[in-house]
């Protein structure tokens, strides 16, 4: 009975989250996790530009204040010219070849945890190296970071704090708390 | 000096909406921001709603039959999320090019400045964008919405700006809005207008919309009203108001809300020399009937609809039943206000039956009317075409 309440779960919110996804292709994964940050995918969906078009946009996003760097910029820009570009038809689905191959690699992106934090640098919140000198790696450190996942925090790292993100599962926050907690 | 004195506000204001700004990325409707469902409440069931992130909703042209638009049908267009706001704790500044830089509470700032309640347009610089082919960039607008006429009550700019005195060299006025961003590197909203549009004597601090209150999510506790003019010079949620030396530099004002001087093929980039979304050209729309309407052979149908334009004057509307081939006039009525949105009407004998078409198109008193399409341009604005309506006349 249990079991069947998870699959059942499980199942209503991966359709949920796939209401709103990118045609898949190199590429998708890290223009979804960045664009979804402020606003829904259909906007990108229902209006194809040109290559030159996407550029100015992607300008206009980053001075608007989305978190990302230069070369994740001409990730974005080559992916969106490729599969939504209004003068020639977007090539077959085919698996993002830059999301990386690792599993906990996956989950960074998957729960766009990449999106503000990386393993040694600041992008808005504080690197993962950072984290786990911080807590240490013991049960205690580890609850605590699940807390952080879910229920977001401030004040720890500065003014900056970072946001909720109640759709990452408990064992999923498990996880990343484990591997952040490893990262010294 | 001038220069050092623009970047310091930019600067300021950046800073002041980083630190401000600590909101949520989740489901949710994060803490200190009104969820959509709340804001969906306000509205009338026939509000289509266009985007959730951001939050964008209007309704369409035969819902909007009214000489002074409800709350309820009144559009809405976020940049970034809703907040809400104690109005306890508002304070609202003035800064920048001054002689005394003021703050006031809202209590205080209602008591200190004679409201004015006037009948003022906003539109959305992007209404209508989905009519643009092939499509533009942005919100996706339906073919009518993205617009409305309330009555405001506010004070004036100019008395506010007056009384902080303007030093030599003011020439933009800008608004910053408190919009609370998905994360906290969300560019504050911050769009400046030229000094003579903010002293024009119908341009507002406004507190009250139809009499009340203004709504959460149309700018409570204050906002500026800048009738005619695009929508994103009436800053909701105002918080500082900075007089420029020169117009403000921020994403909403340099990447946005961005036409090119000369027009430009689809596909191209933007070209360097291009021109900020400030009135709106002439434009009209038919309110009643609406489409797929039915009526009887012999039986008069009543064309009714509103026509407006940003700054200047509307000279006539006409009406075409044969795909513009020939025009009527139709009766145009008063206007309520400077800026406000003007009454037609046409009557119509249905003679012939099957499908029957209507066409409206206005005209302002320099001689411009509605283009049937108008130029593309990349961002999707101005949309100021030709509106039609087809009904079915049974015989």
């Amino acid at each position: 009975m249990k079991l069947r309440f998870f699959v059942l779960t499980a199942f209503v919110s991966t359709a949920a989250y796939s209401q709103d996804q990118l045609i898949s292709g190199p590429g998708s994964t890290l223009t979804e996790n960045k664009c979804k940050i402020c606003h829904e995918l259909q906007h990108i969906r229902r209006s194809p530009l040109s290559r030159g078009e996407w550029a100015d946009n992607l300008r206009n996003m980053k001075a608007r204040g989305t978190p990302m760097s230069e070369a994740e910029m001409a990730v974005i820009l080559d992916y969106l010219a490729a599969y939504y570009n209004r003068e020639k038809p977007a090539p077959a689905p085919s698996p993002d070849t830059l999301v990386s191959a690792n599993p906990m690699q996956q989950l960074l992106e998957r729960h766009a945890c990449s999106g503000c934090h990386a393993l040694d640098r600041r992008v808005v919140g504080p690197s993962f190296k950072e984290i786990a000198a911080r807590y240490g790696s013991d049960a205690k450190a580890v609850a605590a970071l699940i807390k952080k996942v879910r229920d977001g925090s401030r004040g720890t790292w500065g003014p900056v704090p970072m946001p909720p993100n109640s759709g990452v599962s408990e064992a999923d926050a498990r996880t990343l708390a484990g591997w952040i907690l490893q990262q010294r | 000096m001038h220069e050092s004195r623009r970047q310091f506000l930019s600067t300021a204001a950046g800073l002041a909406a980083l630190a401000a700004l600590g909101k949520a990325r989740g489901q949710e409707a994060p803490a200190g921001t009104m969820p959509n469902d709340s804001v969906k409440a306000g509205k009338v069931s026939a509000m289509q709603w266009h985007s959730e992130r951001p939050l964008t909703g209007s309704v369409p042209a035969y819902e909007h039959d009214f000489d002074v638009t409800p709350t309820d049908r009144m559009f809405v267009r976020n940049n970034l999320l809703t907040p809400t706001i104690d109005p306890t704790k508002h304070r609202i500044s003035i800064k920048g090019l001054v002689d005394k830089e003021l703050e006031f509470s809202l209590e205080d700032f209602k008591a200190n400045f004679a409201p004015l309640t006037m009948q003022g347009m906003l539109e959305c610089a992007g209404s209508g964008r989905s009519n643009y082919k092939p499509a533009a960039s942005g919100t996706p607008w339906l073919a009518t919405g993205g617009m409305g006429c309330p009555t405001w009550t506010g004070a004036r700019l100019r008395d506010v700006l007056n009384i902080c005195g303007l030093k030599p060299g003011a020439v933009h006025v800008a608004g910053h809005g408190g919009d609370p961003g998905a994360i906290d590197t969300a560019a504050p909203v911050i769009r400046s207008i030229p000094l003579t549009k903010a002293m024009e004597a119908r341009t507002l601090v406004a507190w009250e919309m139809n009499g009340k209150p203004l709504p959460t999510v149309h700018g409570f506790p204050l906002r500026l009203v800048v009738p005619g003019w695009v929508g994103s010079a009436s800053t909701k949620w105002l918080h500082t108001i900075y007089v420029l030396d020169a117009p403000f530099k921020g994403p909403y004002m340099d990447l946005s809300y961005r036409m090119p001087r000369v027009p430009v093929q689809p596909g191209e980039k933007m070209p360097e020399d291009t021109v900020i979304a400030e009135a709106w050209p002439i434009k009209s729309m038919i309110t009643s009937p609406r489409p797929e309407a039915r009526f009887r052979v012999g039986e008069q149908i009543l064309i009714t609809g509103r026509a407006w334009i940003g700054e200047g004057e509307i000279d006539h509307v006409e009406v075409s039943a044969d795909e513009g081939r020939s025009w009527f006039s139709a009766r145009l009525f008063g206007r309520a206000d400077k800026y406000a949105w003007r009454k037609f009407t046409f009557p119509y004998l249905a003679d012939n039956p099957g499908k029957q078409s209507f066409i409206a198109r206005a005209w302002d008193t320099r001689g411009n009317a509605q283009p049937q399409v108008p130029v593309w341009n990349p961002l999707g604005y101005f949309w100021n075409g030709w509106h039609r309506v087809e009904v079915v006349v049974e015989a």
